[in-house]
């Protein structure tokens, strides 16, 4: 077996091709500009607001201000809201890529949105009038369960569940689900209910969602991070992984678990903004190469400053309407991609 | 005589030349075979001999007219080509794949002629896969499949044939089998075979001439006594070869060797 | 059949079952044409329908046949083969399972077009709705123009992975548009664009008939004609070079016919997108590989399976009607995620 060897070989290649001390200065710039964005996001809209006084309405809450109860109770859920989901699509995205190996995959691949926008359409067609946090409750339900058909699928078939047969399975389970949506919201007239509820974005956060979502999706983000090494071994070919004695089952599964909960939670507040987390780990692989414990922490701050950026401009872009955050990102991220597309190099 | 010649080719891309100004002719009816470390360049040569990869400057000549300026039809069939990576769609069985040598000699939708069919069955029944005619492709073992490939570029019916690396992935057994059956056509029909080899010993046994290529440039080339000398070994590859000789082709063979030690 | 002495029994055993296999769906299209007949809210005996087409019924059963249900047959077949013929010329160029005309941004396109028209008048009654199928047929061949432009690169041409990249991109960045447009719609407009999106045989008239015939009498025999060439395109690329085919001049001209036919189709049916995905994989399952099988079957699956899907989208919800996009994702996918599950490779 020369495997073993080989695997050590590439290991030792790894190594020379991330680049520790560009990552970290990436990671401190992505913050800094992370933390700047959300000031300036909360500083600018229909009042505006001088950084000073959110600094204040941060650390100095004055609830007989109304600027401070703008930022309080609109605008910072609102930008931590854009924040959590960008850096969940983003993470969930690089995971994705690095499991299956896939540059291309990100969590849509696993017929999450589908799911998502399928139990949304029913919530519309059966529910109306439910609440925003059942809303997104079910949502999430309907992303788990595209995942759960897809895996189910995946895991019948004789031979196992291979990168390939995933990518078909989950053509084929978002297509399915993606039609029932479609047809529930053609025969109950709610298409454009739906297409306004997804264009609010995040919008409609408030402290209440933040506080159901959060602890979930730190969890999964810790656990990212701690499967982070797991993945770039599996990122090298799962025969090496194994062959350096990874349970490759487990990171797989445990990897699935958390890309659903991130990816679920993101998609049912914004519904499928694709491209970041198409767009952000090919970005973060760019500058600090191939090593998953960099490139998901970069993912999360840049996928996180992506979205803030990205919904600071959709509310002032066209005032008083907002314009779709998923059409802006495609706006960003199309050209991009095309530009990667184009490179052709080994990145895609 | 010669049918291949190579004139001052640099192939690579726009930068980064990975070939650059070889010369190299190919004895017709002879078994010749390139050889080098990784990353010299050979697969690169011999993609542009296949015409595969375009040469920035000079050219290949086939039997003396320049290779991009003949019909790919044409050209296909004189010389046939199994690249290294050669892989087929699911689905296929071995008869239909074979069949798609015919491809360059075929018109319109592709009905196979009586000679069609000769050329198919000999070439399944000279690489031994006749029982296996009609099963699917993922069917095989990978000894099986190179013969399959092998099969379809004979099926081609082409004098020259061009195989990149044809042993790889096979156990000795198996190798030796390829190598024995190119050996054969090559005596029984006079045909070109042009090939890269990993294996010098092999390369020594089969061929009538032999290329050593080292960063993109030719060292030396010629008979494999010629070639295989310690101090070529040792230029080309690094290593402090034991020789010997092969008591098969009476050729030289590296017994054993030794990584040459550099001055640090 | 001069050479059948060379071939093995098993070989002609599979020439028998490739017989059979057309045999059947074309028997299985003519008795869901005869279902289809039947299917609407004025009832025909099969017996009624036979005698109207010979010419034996009276006046109201020949208007509703030949003015209604005949024509609508005859796109939803002929949408079906285009789609699926579309889609294996795809898979056998990119060699890549996953690509159907989508890829290509048709559907995209035309629905973009369709959707940029219908902004522009306060309903759908006061549109021109005749010069849709015209609108949508340009945007889906602008949008592949547009995609092709930008995976071509000097010296290097067309490479599939590159096209597939670029039309995901390109697809990704008109979904987006859409999403923009939609909101400004009427819920009136909005309606009509979603049920065109979801893919209906709305262009049922005899002159829908004509304007998708000449492109499928023309491109069929045109592909099939190229079957050889989309073997030998379907192995690697060095061996098809190594074969001496023309590849980049041949999947230009595959690429071109197979937009013609996609745009063609679904400037009258809409978005139904999966049937060029699934048909293409199923005729492979049923045939294997070999193009001058694989697209008769293709195109024969991909006509059954627009008319089931009709048909079915007629009926089950009568008077209203589900767009036969919508049936064909709901029927085909079970099936594709079974023969996932199922098979080995």
């Amino acid at each position: 077996m020369a495997t073993s060897a080989e695997g050590l070989n590439q290991l030792e290649e790894l190594k020379r091709r991330t680049h520790p001390i560009r990552a970290i200065i990436a990671l401190v710039l992505g913050v800094v500009g992370l933390l700047f964005a959300i000031g300036l996001s909360i500083s600018f809209g229909a009042a505006n607001i001088s950084l000073g006084t959110v600094w204040t309405a941060v650390f100095h809450f004055s609830s007989d201000l109304t600027e401070h109860q703008i930022i309080r109770e609109i605008r910072l859920p609102r930008v931590l809201g854009a924040a959590l989901v960008g850096a969940c699509f983003a993470v969930a995205g690089s995971i994705m890529q690095g499991m299956t190996r896939n540059p291309l995959a990100d969590s849509g691949l696993l017929g999450l949105n589908a799911g998502a926008a399928f139990m949304l359409a029913v919530c519309f067609a059966f529910f109306p009038g439910m609440s925003y946090m059942y809303l997104i409750m079910w949502s999430f339900v309907g992303a788990g369960l595209g995942v759960v058909i897809v895996y189910g699928v995946g895991s019948l078939a004789k031979g196992g569940l291979t990168p390939m047969r995933l990518v078909l399975a989950g053509a084929a389970v978002s297509a399915l689900l993606g039609a029932l949506g479609e047809g529930i919201a053609l025969y109950y007239r709610i298409g454009q209910d739906l297409a306004f509820w997804y264009a609010g974005g995040v919008s409609g956060t408030k402290w209440s969602h933040l506080q159901i979502l959060t602890p979930w999706i730190l969890v999964a983000m810790i656990g990212a991070l701690i499967l982070s090494r797991s993945i770039t071994l599996l990122s090298l070919g799962e025969e090496l992984a194994i062959g350096l004695g990874q349970r490759t089952v487990v990171i797989k599964v445990w990897g699935m678990i958390i890309v659903l909960i991130l990816a679920g939670a993101a998609v049912s507040v914004v519904g499928a903004v694709g491209f970041v987390g198409l767009i952000v780990p090919h970005l973060a692989r760019y500058i600090v190469g191939h090593d998953y414990r960099w490139i998901i922490s970069c993912s999360l701050v840049y996928g996180a400053l992506l979205v803030v950026l990205a919904d600071f401009t959709a509310r002032i872009i066209n005032p008083p309407y907002e314009t779709p955050i998923g059409a802006l990102i495609a706006f960003i991220g199309v050209p991009f991609f095309l530009y990667l597309a184009r490179k052709g190099g080994k990145e895609l | 005589m010669t049918v291949l010649e190579i004139e001052h080719v640099a192939i690579g891309y726009s930068s980064t030349l990975i070939v650059d100004d070889l010369s190299v002719t190919i004895p017709k009816g002879q078994i010749s075979t390139i050889i080098g470390p990784n990353g010299c360049g050979k697969s690169t040569l011999l993609k542009a001999v296949a015409r595969v990869l375009k040469t920035q400057e000079g050219a290949v000549y086939l039997d003396g007219k320049a290779i991009h300026q003949l019909k790919t039809k044409e050209v296909a069939k004189r010389m046939a080509i199994l690249p290294q990576t050669a892989t087929a769609p699911g689905g296929l069985t071995v008869f239909e794949l074979v069949s798609y040598g015919r491809f360059p000699h075929q018109t319109g939708f592709g009905t196979l002629r009586k000679e069609d069919y000769e050329y198919i069955h000999w070439a399944i029944d000279v690489t031994g896969l006749k029982e296996f005619s009609d099963r699917p492709i993922e069917a095989l073992s990978g000894g099986q499949r190179q013969r399959v490939w092998i099969a379809m570029a004979l099926a081609q019916g082409t004098d020259i044939l061009v195989l990149d690396e044809p042993t790889t992935y096979l156990d000795l057994a198996h190798q030796l089998d390829v190598l024995l059956l190119l050996q054969k056509l090559n005596k029984e029909e006079g045909r070109t075979i042009v090939m890269v080899l990993h294996d010098l010993n092999h390369a020594s046994r089969f061929s009538h001439f032999m290329i050593a290529m080292k960063n993109g440039q030719l060292i030396v080339n010629g008979h494999p006594n010629e070639v295989m000398t310690k101090e070529n070994l040792q230029t080309v590859f690094h290593i402090d070869a034991e020789m010997a000789i092969c008591p098969y082709s009476a050729n030289p063979i590296c017994l054993s060797y030794q990584l040459y030690e550099r001055d640090k | 059949m001069s050479h059948h002495a060379f071939l093995t029994a098993s070989q002609q055993k599979t020439r028998k079952k490739h017989f059979i296999i057309l045999g059947t769906l074309i028997v299985l299209i003519l008795i869901t044409f005869v279902i289809s007949m039947n299917t609407g809210v004025i009832k025909l005996t099969p017996l009624e329908v036979l005698r109207t087409l010979f010419g034996q019924g009276d006046a109201q059963q020949q208007l509703i046949l030949f003015e209604f249900r005949l024509p609508r047959i005859v796109v939803a077949i002929l949408v079906g083969m285009g789609l699926a013929s579309s889609g294996a010329i795809l898979q056998g160029i990119s060699r890549n399972a996953l690509a159907d005309p989508g890829i290509l941004g048709i559907n995209a396109g035309a629905g973009l077009m369709v959707m940029l028209f219908i902004s522009f008048f306060p309903s759908t009654a006061a549109a021109p709705v005749y010069l849709l199928p015209v609108l949508a047929f340009i945007g889906s061949g602008m949008t592949a123009i547009i995609i092709y432009a930008l995976s071509y690169k000097r010296h290097e041409g067309i490479t599939p992975m590159r096209l597939l990249l670029t039309g995901i991109a390109v697809a990704a960045g008109i979904s987006s548009a859409m999403i923009v447009l939609t909101l400004r719609l009427t819920p009136e407009n909005y309606q009509f664009v979603a049920t065109w999106l979801a893919g209906s045989i709305w262009g049922s008239n005899w002159k829908f008939v004509l304007s998708l015939l000449p492109w499928l009498i023309i491109l069929l025999p045109f592909i099939y004609s190229k079957s050889r060439i989309l073997n030998v395109l379907n192995l690697d690329e060095l061996t098809a070079i190594g074969l001496g085919a023309s590849i980049e001049k041949e999947r230009r001209w595959l690429l071109a016919a197979s937009v013609g036919l996609a745009g063609a189709s679904v400037s009258v049916s809409g978005g139904i997108g999966f049937v060029g995905l699934i048909a293409p994989h199923l005729a492979r399952q049923l045939v294997g590989a070999k193009h001058q099988i694989l697209l008769p079957v293709s195109a024969l699956l991909g006509g059954l399976l627009v008319l089931l899907a009709d048909t079915i989208g007629r009926s089950i919800l009568e008077p209203s009607e589900i767009p036969a996009g919508i049936v064909v994702a709901v029927l085909g996918a079970p099936y594709f995620l079974y023969l996932l599950a199922r098979l080995k490779e």
